[in-house]
């Protein structure tokens, strides 16, 4: 089966960040800022691959580059066929969202009203709207939330609506960036057997997803890419990495191929 | 081409901004008496003002009080196309759902159209709220006025605005604040536009200016349709302005706008503000 994603040679460049009224010229200044560099890797459909890495690793960078909120610097990045850059509308089409930072939802509005709009914008009509939203509801055990302002609901309850929201239009493929960041324990775990169980083994769904929690890449990935100031030291399933590295422990793995943090002057 | 799903995005968006206004539930009643205190205090300053030499300077032979309840009006209009796209902008930015937005099936320049229905229909209604007061209370002359042509008028206005509005969005999405478009599409219109004073007041220089400003051609036939029963031939050339405006205005707006949204996703200041 051909591979769902498709990364190529991905350069990305930021103009570096300034203080004062030069902040405001930031989109106009020269890109400098090495983000990612040379980044390659194929994912197989139906997979799980978890991005990997420091802070500033790239790993935010590369999955908004792929949800067409990024324009790359060079190479290319495809989603089942089609150009980021190229067709990000066909792009749009098959992914769907989810950030572990925020909802981005009308807090004013409730879970259902916010699930209906967002279902329109992505091209669902009334009756499949509201189906949709009752399947998934279920699914993700939003039942009494649904009518509910969202700012009145708890963050594991806004992060299940928004992943929620990242399906309501059936993508094949999940991007997810640090899905369980602001989550308790007991909230991550349940978020975490729900993607395995209720998405990638029922829906057959790809999953992208960054995250720092070794405990959920060991749960979820069938791969796993590390990064390292954009650039990529691996991309292996965690079996191979431990072989490669002569290692027994995820930990210890990851530590032997990132470089060691230079002394403090 | 099937606008049957443009037309529900549309729909979408205007039925979240009511609901969103709708859990505010005093906002309306407050606006509502915030335009009855504008049409008095606009009564009495023109009961002030007002004389038979003032009355003879207005273009269209009516009191200071119609002339400058409908400046005022459209100067709101206005000031919606020029602030609404950037204040949807702005919100969508700060409770993190432009990112949300612009991963969906859902082009921008729909988003955009979409983020303006509301408040042009909210000027609309304050519109009806203002001139309401103004005839009940105020005896605004209407009895003559010919809608057909002003609505014209009003129709060209808000696509001519549209576009002023996209290109100060441009500067919010790639500057982050202190808009000078903004500040400098709704100053020099409120100076030279006609809004409160007649436009031949002015010294020639900004006479000229004036032409420039689609505010200008809007006001001039809209009192003419409302005040002095103008037909529809005799607004058409300011019409005929107002859709070249619109002509040029649109694209270039959204052409502006598309190049920002690159520059921002190329440089990853989308989510900054």
């Amino acid at each position: 089966m051909a591979p769902v994603l498709i990364v190529e040679n991905l350069f990305k460049y930021f103009p570096p960040a300034q203080t004062g009224w030069r902040a405001m010229l930031q989109p106009l200044a020269r890109a400098t800022l090495r983000a990612l560099a040379a980044v390659s890797f194929t994912q197989e459909p139906g997979t799980a691959m978890a991005l990997v890495g420091p802070n500033g690793a790239g790993k935010s960078t590369l999955l908004r580059i792929l949800a067409t909120l990024l324009l790359p610097t060079r190479g290319t990045a495809r989603v089942a066929g089609f150009d980021v850059v190229r067709h990000p509308a066909e792009v749009r089409r098959r992914i769907g969202v989810h950030s572990g930072t925020d909802g981005g939802f009308y807090a004013r509005l409730t879970a259902r009203e916010n699930l209906r709009f967002f279902a329109t914008l992505n091209n669902l009509r009334d009756a499949e709207a509201r189906a949709r939203i009752a399947e998934l509801a279920e699914w993700l055990h939003l039942g009494p939330a649904l009518d509910r302002q969202v700012r009145t609901l708890s963050t594991g309850t806004v992060h299940r609506l928004s992943l929620a929201r990242a399906l309501l239009h059936r993508p094949p493929v999940l991007l997810l960036d640090e899905p369980t960041r602001s989550l308790d324990p007991l909230a991550a775990a349940s978020f975490r057997r729900l993607l395995r169980e209720e998405l990638m083994d029922r829906e057959g769904i790809t999953v992208l997803f960054s995250s720092h929690a070794l405990e959920e890449v060991r749960a979820l990935a069938d791969r796993i890419l590390l990064l390292d100031s954009g650039r990529l030291l691996a991309c292996a399933s965690p079996a191979e990495l431990l072989r490669r590295t002569a290692t027994d422990t995820l930990e210890a793995a990851l530590a032997r191929l990132l470089p060691s943090p230079e002394p403090a002057p | 081409m099937n606008l049957y799903r443009p037309l529900r995005k549309l729909m979408a968006i205007l039925r979240r901004d009511w609901l969103i206004t709708r859990s505010y539930r005093i906002t309306f009643l407050v606006e509502m008496l915030e335009a009855l205190m504008g049409v008095a205090s606009f009564y009495y300053l023109s009961k002030f003002v007002q004389t038979e030499a003032l009355a003879r300077t207005l273009p269209q032979g009516h009191d200071y009080f119609s002339f400058a309840i409908v400046g005022f009006v459209f100067f709101d209009y206005l000031t919606v196309a020029v602030v609404a796209v950037e204040l949807s902008l702005r919100e969508a930015r700060e409770n993190g759902a432009l990112e949300a937005l612009l991963v969906t099936q859902t082009p921008v320049p729909l988003l955009l159209a979409g983020s303006s229905l509301y408040p042009f229909l909210s000027a609309s209604l304050r519109t009806l709220v203002y001139l309401g007061w103004a005839v009940l209370v105020f005896d605004f002359p209407v009895t003559s006025a010919n809608w057909p042509a002003a609505a014209t008028v009003l129709l060209a206005s808000v696509l001519a605005f549209a576009g002023l509005g996209i290109l100060s969005a441009s500067y919010i999405l790639l500057f982050k604040r202190g808009n000078p478009a903004r500040w400098a599409i709704l100053g020099i219109s409120a100076l030279v536009g006609g809004v409160m004073y007649p436009v031949a007041v002015l010294p020639e220089p900004l006479q000229w200016l004036a032409r420039l400003t689609p505010i200008s051609y809007s006001l001039e036939a809209v009192r003419s349709a409302l005040l002095a029963s103008a037909s529809f031939a005799s607004v058409w050339p300011s019409v005929r302005a107002l859709l070249l405006f619109a002509a040029v205005l649109l694209p270039l707006s959204l052409a502006v706008f598309a190049w920002s949204l690159r520059r921002t996703k190329m440089a990853g200041t989308l989510t900054h503000f």
